[in-house]
C-alpha cells in the first residue's frame, strides 16, 4: 500500500490511492476487533477553527477505535488564533504534541501550509469552500459498496453546488471513474465555481450542468443532495421558491431504479423529508457511518501503520 | 486609418537604456505605467504607437533612456505584451535581446482576490499562480485555487 503525508485534496489522488483506502475501510468494517490497538502510544490532534459535529466525532471515534488517543479543540475562539496566531505557527506548535492532526478552517490554501510547516501528516478536515477530501472518501466508498463499482455509473449532484466544500472533493474523485455520467442539479446562482468547471473539462468524463431533476431522476444510479443555505441569497423570496423544487420527498423516488441510492453528506435541514427516512434508498446514516471506517483507513496509511 | 512606418520614426538614439519592441497595439501607454513611467520621469521617453513594422503588422515601441528592467518588470510585462522584445541599449548599441514569454507561473507581482486565500491572511506564503491559459491569459491561485482572469487580472498590471 502506498502512504501518503497530507490529505488536503482528492485532485491529486489516484484511482489506485483511493481503492486502497476503500479496501482497508473494507476490511476494519469486517473485522473491527483486528485494529483495536493499531495506534496505541498514537495521539491526533483536532484542530477545528470552525465547528463541526459529523466530521469531528467521526475523527474521535476513529482514532479511539484504532487505540489512539485525541487532544484538540473545537472552536478557533478558544484558541489562540483568536490571539492572532497564525495557522503556520498553531501546527508546528501541534508536531511537538502529537502524531497527526486534522485540521478544520474557513481559509483556503491551508494544506500549502501544513506541507511547509507540519511535520506530522495532516488531513483537511474541511477547508473553507474548497475542499472536503474526506467526506468525498466516504460518499465514494459508500457508492462502491452499494453497486460494488463506481465506472459506469449516472449520478447527480443537486443542492449548493457553489459554497458546498464537499462538491469539488466529490467531483475529483469521481473523475478518477471510467465512464461515469454526471448531472449537476442546482439554481443557476449555485453552480459550481468556473476554476472546478474547467478542470472538470481537462477529465475524460461527462458531466451536465441542469436546474431540474424530474427529467433524469429515473434514470440514475445515485443522488446525491446537499443543503440551500437561506444566507446564500440577497433575496429571501428566490429562496423560498428554489427551496421547494430543490426538495425530495417519496413523490419525487416514485420511479427511481430498484437499485437507486440516496445520499447526503447531512446535517439535512428539509431538503429531504423525513418521509423519505424509511424508504431502501436512503442510505445517509449508513453514509455517516462509513465515515468512521475510511478515517480510520487514513489515519492507518497517513500514520504508516500496516 | 493613417499609419506611420518604423523606418521613417525619427528619434534621437538613447545612449544607455531600454528599447520595447514590438509591443501589442496599444498597450504602450500600460507598458508605462508597469514601468512606474509618469510624468516626473527624469529622462528622455519616446513612445509610439500603431507603427507598421517591417512585417507590416501594427505595433507599439516605448524607448526609456536610463532604465533598466527588474525581474519583477519584466515578468509583469510578460503578462500584459507577450512576444514583445526588450532591447538593452548600451553605448548606443543594443547589447541584449530578450522575447518577453508568458511564464508558467506568477510569483508574488500579482494578489489572489479571495479574502479567504491563506495568501490574503498573514500567514508566511506569499501569492503564486499557474498560468492555465495565455490566450486569453487566466492564472489559478495554488492555494485557494481560484481563477485571475480578464478585468480583475488587467487591473493588477
Ligand atoms: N541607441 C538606440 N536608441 C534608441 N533606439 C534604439 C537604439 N538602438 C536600437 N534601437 C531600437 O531598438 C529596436 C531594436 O533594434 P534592432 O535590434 O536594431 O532592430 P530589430 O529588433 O528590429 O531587428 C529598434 O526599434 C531600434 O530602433
Ligand atoms: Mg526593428
Ligand atoms: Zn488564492
Amino acid at each position: 500500500m502506498k502512504f501518503t503525508k497530507f490529505i488536503f485534496s482528492t485532485l491529486n489522488l489516484s484511482r489506485e490511492y483511493l481503492e486502497s483506502i476503500f479496501s482497508l475501510a473494507s476490511k476494519i468494517e469486517q473485522n473491527p476487533e483486528n485494529y483495536l490497538n493499531k495506534c496505541n502510544g498514537k495521539i491526533l490532534a483536532i484542530l477545528f477553527f470552525e465547528p463541526s459535529t459529523r466530521t469531528m466525532l467521526s475523527f474521535e471515534s476513529a482514532m479511539l477505535r484504532l487505540g489512539g488517543s485525541i487532544l484538540g479543540f473545537a472552536s478557533g475562539k478558544t484558541s489562540s488564533s483568536a490571539k492572532g496566531e497564525t495557522i503556520a505557527d498553531t501546527l508546528r506548535m501541534i508536531n511537538g504534541y502529537a502524531d497527526i492532526a486534522v485540521i478544520r478552517h474557513y481559509l483556503e490554501g491551508v494544506g500549502e501550509i501544513a506541507k511547509k510547516y507540519s511535520s506530522i501528516p495532516v488531513i483537511s478536515g474541511g477547508t473553507g469552500t474548497q475542499a472536503h477530501p474526506t467526506q468525498a472518501m466516504l460518499d465514494l466508498y459508500t457508492i462502491k459498496k452499494a453497486f460494488g463499482k463506481i465506472d459506469g455509473l449516472k449520478i447527480a449532484l443537486m443542492g449548493d453546488l457553489k459554497y458546498g466544500r464537499t462538491i469539488p472533493s466529490l467531483l475529483y474523485g469521481l473523475a478518477k471513474y471510467d465512464d461515469v455520467t454526471l448531472y449537476l442539479i442546482s439554481p443557476k446562482e449555485l453552480k459550481i465555481r468556473s476554476h472546478v468547471r474547467q478542470r472538470l473539462n481537462g477529465f475524460n468524463l461527462k458531466f451536465y450542468e441542469i436546474d431540474d431533476i424530474s427529467q433524469i431522476i429515473d434514470e440514475l444510479d445515485v443522488l446525491y443532495v446537499t443543503r440551500i443555505q437561506k444566507e446564500r441569497f440577497p433575496d429571501q423570496l428566490d429562496y423560498e421558491r428554489l427551496k421547494s423544487s430543490y426538495k425530495i420527498s417519496p413523490e419525487t423516488l416514485n420511479n427511481v431504479k430498484d437499485s437507486f441510492i440516496l445520499l447526503h453528506p447531512l446535517p439535512r435541514v428539509d431538503e429531504i423529508t423525513p418521509e423519505v427516512d424509511s424508504l431502501p434508498c436512503a442510505k445517509y446514516f449508513e453514509q455517516a457511518k462509513n465515515g468512521v471506517f475510511v478515517r480510520m483507513a487514513l489515519i492507518l496509511n497517513l500514520l504508516g501503520v500496516e | 486609418m493613417e499609419t506611420v512606418e518604423e523606418k521613417k520614426l525619427i528619434v534621437t538614439k538613447i545612449k544607455e537604456g531600454t528599447v520595447i519592441d514590438r509591443i501589442p497595439p496599444g498597450k504602450a501607454l500600460k507598458v508605462l505605467h508597469v514601468l512606474g513611467i509618469n510624468d516626473n520621469y527624469p529622462y528622455t521617453v519616446a513612445l509610439a504607437m500603431r507603427v507598421k513594422s517591417k512585417k507590416m503588422q501594427l505595433k507599439d515601441i516605448v524607448k526609456i533612456k536610463g532604465k533598466m528592467l527588474t525581474s519583477e518588470e519584466s515578468q509583469k510585462l510578460s503578462l500584459i505584451a507577450p512576444n514583445a522584445v526588450v532591447n538593452i541599449i548600451n553605448d548606443y548599441k543594443v547589447e541584449k535581446k530578450i522575447v518577453l514569454e508568458i511564464p508558467e507561473q506568477v510569483s508574488e507581482i500579482i494578489k489572489c482576490l479571495n479574502p479567504n486565500c491563506v495568501t490574503n491572511n498573514r500567514e508566511p506564503v506569499f501569492p503564486s499562480f499557474s498560468v492555465i491559459s495565455k490566450e486569453p491569459l487566466i492564472l489559478q491561485c495554488k492555494y485557494c485555487d481560484r481563477l485571475l482572469e480578464g478585468q480583475n487580472l488587467s487591473e493588477q498590471l
